[in-house]
């Protein structure tokens, strides 16, 4: 009897001070570590891994390693928060040009597509895609099931029920670009945070489809947009038929939203009255 | 030391592929399906099971042949490898940690998982019970350890492409994965008795 407690004690012993001799002898983490974890504390720590690491503490050792992953992978959290932005800037000692990297995903899509039939699938963009394109009229149409509301770490996605599009809340929107990559018809587009206007139609004559035509409520070429502009801040691309925005001349005077006829152009924040037009059209 | 027990070769081959761990000894099942979705992970798994199972492999039989046997104690072993492996596990990861930075990422969370795996714990006791002197135990334990990997290598190659595959809705993720473990289990089962 008292040989087994005596074994057992002495086992314990000896395993607990061989853990503290082995913590004592061995040389301290590696200084890169330590940097990690004082990176990782300016970071949000919700493991979303938009970034393109698997978590924020690999992101955070990523960074002690070498500062310039903070330009590759950027995460995008960090940038619309300007303590942790501070906190990165002074532990890495780098300087960031925030408006230049901020960017915002808005739904290229302005909804009020016909369908060419009922579906009755499994509810999600992915599956309904694989069936003659998707069952609106418009291949890029929105189909708003929903895949990209389930990725978004911030919540900020919803499904508009009257217009059967999903729609994203540029306050909560982070731009971290997961909805991009989840979205089947490459609908969702990542543009600068400063932007003034958003071209809410994703109908592209070069990707098009026969026998396929474009829905009603989409851009129409009619290039009144590029007219209205006083500043030349659009550009016409001819090839895709289709406005480009140049940031630095645009005054967001909303002329282009204005005498668009097809209110395909929108500001980026679509507030209640807009959305009421779009329904009552 | 192994005059009258079974070649290493015998030894190495029973243990990686007739009596395997998983298909034909029922231990280490919550990795087998825990962490054979991917089969990077799979392979990061089965490397830090196999590393562990011969360092647990070599301290107990030590304690086994030098404290247990000669105390007449051998009852004991559960409690007493349970108690060394657990120890084991914290300093080699530590040491791990402290030494190659690179090698701790890339088998990340495992290693602290393996602490109480029952797999780890079985070749011990397995080793035990036959007997084995030092040699011997370390190749059994290298055989369970490679024919672990190797299930679990060939289940999350499975499970990749299951993913892909059309399964009621029922039946998705794990039931799934427990019907093959069972197929494969009985496939297994041809290899019982050539030894």
């Amino acid at each position: 009897m008292w040989i087994i407690i005596a074994i057992l004690t002495a086992i314990g012993v000896i395993c607990g001070v061989l853990i503290w001799v082995t913590n004592k002898t061995l040389p301290k983490e590696p200084a890169s570590l330590a940097k990690a974890q004082e990176v990782s504390e300016h970071l949000p720590g919700m493991n979303c891994g938009a970034c393109g690491f698997p978590g924020c503490f690999a992101y955070a050792q990523a960074l002690s390693k070498d500062k310039k992953v903070f330009f590759s992978n950027v995460c995008a959290t960090v940038l619309q928060d300007n303590t942790m932005l501070g906190g990165i800037e002074k532990s890495l000692d780098l300087v960031v040009d925030k408006n230049a990297m901020n960017k915002k995903a808005v739904v290229c899509c302005s909804g009020d597509c016909e369908k060419i039939g009922t579906y009755v699938g499994v509810g999600t963009c992915k599956s309904a895609t694989k069936i003659l394109k998707g069952f609106k009229k418009c291949p890029f149409g929105c189909l708003g099931l929903g895949d990209c509301t389930h990725v978004c770490p911030q919540n900020a996605i919803s499904i508009d029920v009257d217009r059967k599009i999903a729609v994203i809340d540029p306050d909560k929107c982070t731009g971290c670009g997961l909805c991009v990559k989840e979205c089947p018809r490459n609908i969702i587009k990542l543009i600068p945070a400063d932007s003034k206007v958003v071209f809410r139609c994703s109908y592209d004559s070069i990707r098009d489809i026969p026998g396929r035509e474009k829905c009603e409520s989409g851009c129409i070429h009619c290039r009144r947009c590029f007219k209205a502009c006083e500043n030349e801040a659009i550009i016409w691309n001819k090839d895709k038929q289709i406005p480009e925005f140049d940031l630095s001349k645009c005054i967001d005077c909303g002329a282009c939203i204005a005498a668009c006829p097809k209110n395909v152009l929108t500001k980026l924040k679509v507030d209640a009255s807009k959305k009421e037009k779009v329904l009552t059209k | 030391m192994s005059e009258t027990g079974p070649s290493l070769i015998t030894i190495f081959m029973s243990m990686a592929l007739i009596n395997n761990f998983i298909l034909s000894k029922f231990l280490g099942l919550c990795p087998f399906f825990g962490v054979s979705k991917k089969l990077t992970n799979a392979i990061s798994m089965g490397a830090a099971v196999t590393l562990v199972m011969v360092m647990a492999s070599i301290a107990t039989t030590l304690i086994y042949r030098f404290i247990l046997v000669p105390y007449k104690v051998e009852f004991m072993n559960i409690i007493i490898y349970i108690l060394v492996i657990a120890s084991l596990v914290q300093i080699v990861e530590l040491f791990i940690k402290r030494t190659n930075i690179t090698l701790y990422n890339s088998l990340g969370i495992y290693l602290p998982l393996i602490t109480t795996n029952c797999a780890v714990l079985g070749i011990t006791l397995i080793n035990a019970q036959a007997n084995y002197a030092m040699v011997q135990s370390i190749i059994s334990a290298l055989g369970g350890g490679i024919g672990f990997t190797l299930m679990l290598i060939v289940m999350s190659g499975i499970r990749e492409r299951i993913e892909f595959a059309d399964t009621p809705k029922s039946m998705r993720g794990l039931p799934i994965a427990f019907i093959i473990a069972a197929i494969l289990s009985l496939a297994y089962m041809g290899f019982s008795g050539m030894i």
